[in-house]
């Protein structure tokens, strides 16, 4: 089976080379599909922005660190609050934003100044904080507004804080995925190397890809502290913008994320000779297997064989519950790029899940290597998916539960399919073998949710069942 | 033979992240060692772990040698000279679609 040009895509035949349909006896060198491309006029795409990329999914998870974002309000808002990234330290970074509110005038005589001015009141109403990161957005990259030169400047004027620029604005890439590229670039060659860590254990690492959604990092670092293994810098869930500086310190890298922050890992492989591993932390196969690996790679196997025996002792029976009452459900995994092949064969084994479509916001080709070689036949590939495809594909494979994000979680929750949010999560974390069960649990308690039965009827009765299918 | 090469190369290509890292050079990289690795683990040579890069190919190779003892019983029955055979087998079916024949286009980018 060749790409699938959907019916919805006739007046767009281009976006043919973005769907797959996986079929028997074929794989990822018969047909791959595009992707890291731009999105094609005619279609309405789900994707953010570069600078969203940099400043939601890596910057903005920092707990010690002012986010100047130096555009519009908008930019700062949209950006900020909307994925669930706690901290240990209340949650500094949820509860405020900051911006500096760019207006016409701004843009007609320049923002500088007005940058310098918010960072001074920004360090002056919050004078513990020491810290912070300046983005750059796309009006105030158009004027040539330099935040390096202000940076520098504050810096000067205040000897005791620390700051780093992220010249990234909306229009600099495809898609989210540059903004990934260009912070974490930015920091290998400005940032690490620039502070020394206290040592505390002979095994060190970084874990690398994890936002802390929910608290995923805090739930692993109770597995490295069993381990006895100092995680360095965690780039970038519940971190320290110091800490990051440290990262030429590990002895490995240990990657989740691939796609947001395999650059930074390559970089510190090539230039401090750190190994890279790649994981996946979702799911209890893959989670023993991460660790296996990282325990193997320090000679601490015995450690790590009893952590495993711990844990699943502990959740593997509330595992079993969900996973007698989940088979066969039909699952459509909508997200960023690398949750598709981190998830596919993880609830299919751990669950008896069958994934039936997935699509991809800003995964490369790549990521579409990795899905297509776990994920079933029968299964649509989809980069860059739009909400007309949506539909069509929700009438080709009829899933039973799509994970997603909310906007597009309200689009299907109108058709009465049920959607748990695959970014932000519903009830996490759903990292590690603890949180494998809280995304079974959402996921049954989304599929069985005895509201959607209810919700179908029209209780004014003077109008036609909605969606008969679901009221039935 | 050829059935057994298929075995082994379905698992990795369903398990193993390092197949599929970003560039031609990392995912060379990574096959030449953990092959390498593997079949050191297999054929009960001695392991060479003197570089962080040698321990971190052991301990993805670790895994999937367990693993594959796990799901192909047969292969505890198989000798030396032909497990050497076999893994070369797979290791050039992974090299052939990872790399040789892969469509990614970003494979032999300079940059990221």
């Amino acid at each position: 089976m060749p790409m699938v040009l959907l019916d919805c895509d006739k007046d767009i035949p281009e976006r043919e080379k973005h769907i797959y349909l996986k079929v028997e006896g074929e794989d990822t060198r018969d047909f791959l599909p595009i992707s890291n491309a731009t999105t094609i006029p005619g279609t309405l795409s789900e994707r953010g922005c570069a600078f969203c990329g940099a400043k939601l999914v890596i910057g903005g998870v920092l707990k010690d660190t002012i986010q100047m974002i130096h555009g519009p309000i908008g930019c700062a808002y949209d950006t900020w609050h909307t994925k669930r990234y706690p901290t240990d330290n209340g949650h500094f970074n949820m509860k405020y934003v900051w911006s500096t509110d760019m207006k016409e005038s701004h843009i007609v005589f320049g923002g500088e100044k007005r940058l310098e001015k918010s960072c001074h009141e920004a360090f002056d109403a919050m004078p513990d904080v020491k810290r912070m990161i300046i983005y750059t957005t796309c009006p105030t990259a158009l004027i040539g507004d330099d935040i390096k030169a202000v940076a520098k400047k504050i810096m000067e004027a205040r000897p005791d804080v620390d700051i780093f620029t992220v010249e990234c604005p909306g229009f600099a890439g495809v898609s989210q995925s540059k903004g990934h590229h260009v912070l974490n670039i930015g920091w290998v060659n400005e940032k690490v190397g620039t502070m020394e860590p206290e040592i505390t254990s002979p095994y060190t690492m970084n874990f690398i890809g994890d936002f802390n959604i929910q608290g995923d990092t805090q739930l692993l670092q109770k597995y490295w502290d069993k381990l006895g293994i100092q995680v360095i810098s965690h780039f970038t869930g519940n971190a320290n913008y110091d800490d990051l500086r440290m990262m030429h310190r590990a002895q490995l890298n240990v990657v989740n994320c691939a796609r947001s922050t395999g650059y930074i890992a390559n970089e510190l492989k090539k230039r401090y000779g750190i190994p890279r591993l790649d994981i996946d932390s979702w799911g209890f196969s893959y989670m023993a297997e991460g660790i296996r690996k990282i325990c193997a790679f320090f000679g601490i196997e015995e450690k790590g064989e009893a952590l495993i025996a711990e844990e699943e002792a502990k959740w593997k029976p509330e595992l079993d519950w969900y996973k007698e009452r989940l088979q066969g459900t039909k699952m459509a995994i909508w997200t960023g790029g690398p949750r598709l092949w981190h998830w596919t064969k993880s609830v299919e084994d751990d669950l008896g899940v069958k994934v039936v479509a997935m699509s991809s916001k800003f995964g490369h080709q790549e990521d579409f290597e990795k899905v297509i070689a776990r994920g079933e036949e029968g299964t649509y590939y989809i980069d860059d998916g739009n909400e007309l495809e949506f539909f069509e594909i929700i009438d080709l494979v009829k899933p039973d539960v799509i994970f997603t994000g909310p906007r597009v979680g309200e689009l299907v929750k109108k058709l009465h399919i049920p959607y748990v949010n695959g970014h932000g999560y519903h009830n996490g974390p759903y990292m590690g073998f603890e949180g494998f069960v809280k995304l079974a649990r959402d996921m049954y308690n989304a599929v069985h949710n005895p509201l959607l039965k209810l919700a179908a009827h029209d209780i004014r009765g003077t109008s036609k069942t909605a969606i008969k299918e679901a009221a039935e | 033979m050829n059935e057994k090469i298929d075995q082994l190369y379905a698992y990795v290509q369903e398990r193993c992240l390092w197949q599929f890292t970003s560039r031609t050079w990392d995912r060379q990289e990574n096959i030449d060692g953990i092959f390498a690795k593997a079949t050191e683990l297999l054929t009960g040579k001695e392991l060479t772990l003197d570089t962080p890069q040698d321990r971190l190919h052991y301990a993805d190779a670790k895994v999937m040698v367990m693993d594959f003892k796990a799901r192909f019983p047969w292969i505890e029955d198989v000798g030396p000279a032909q497990l050497r055979e076999i893994l070369q087998g797979v290791k050039d079916k992974v090299t052939d679609i990872a790399i040789t024949s892969s469509k990614n286009h970003e494979l032999n980018h300079s940059l990221y």
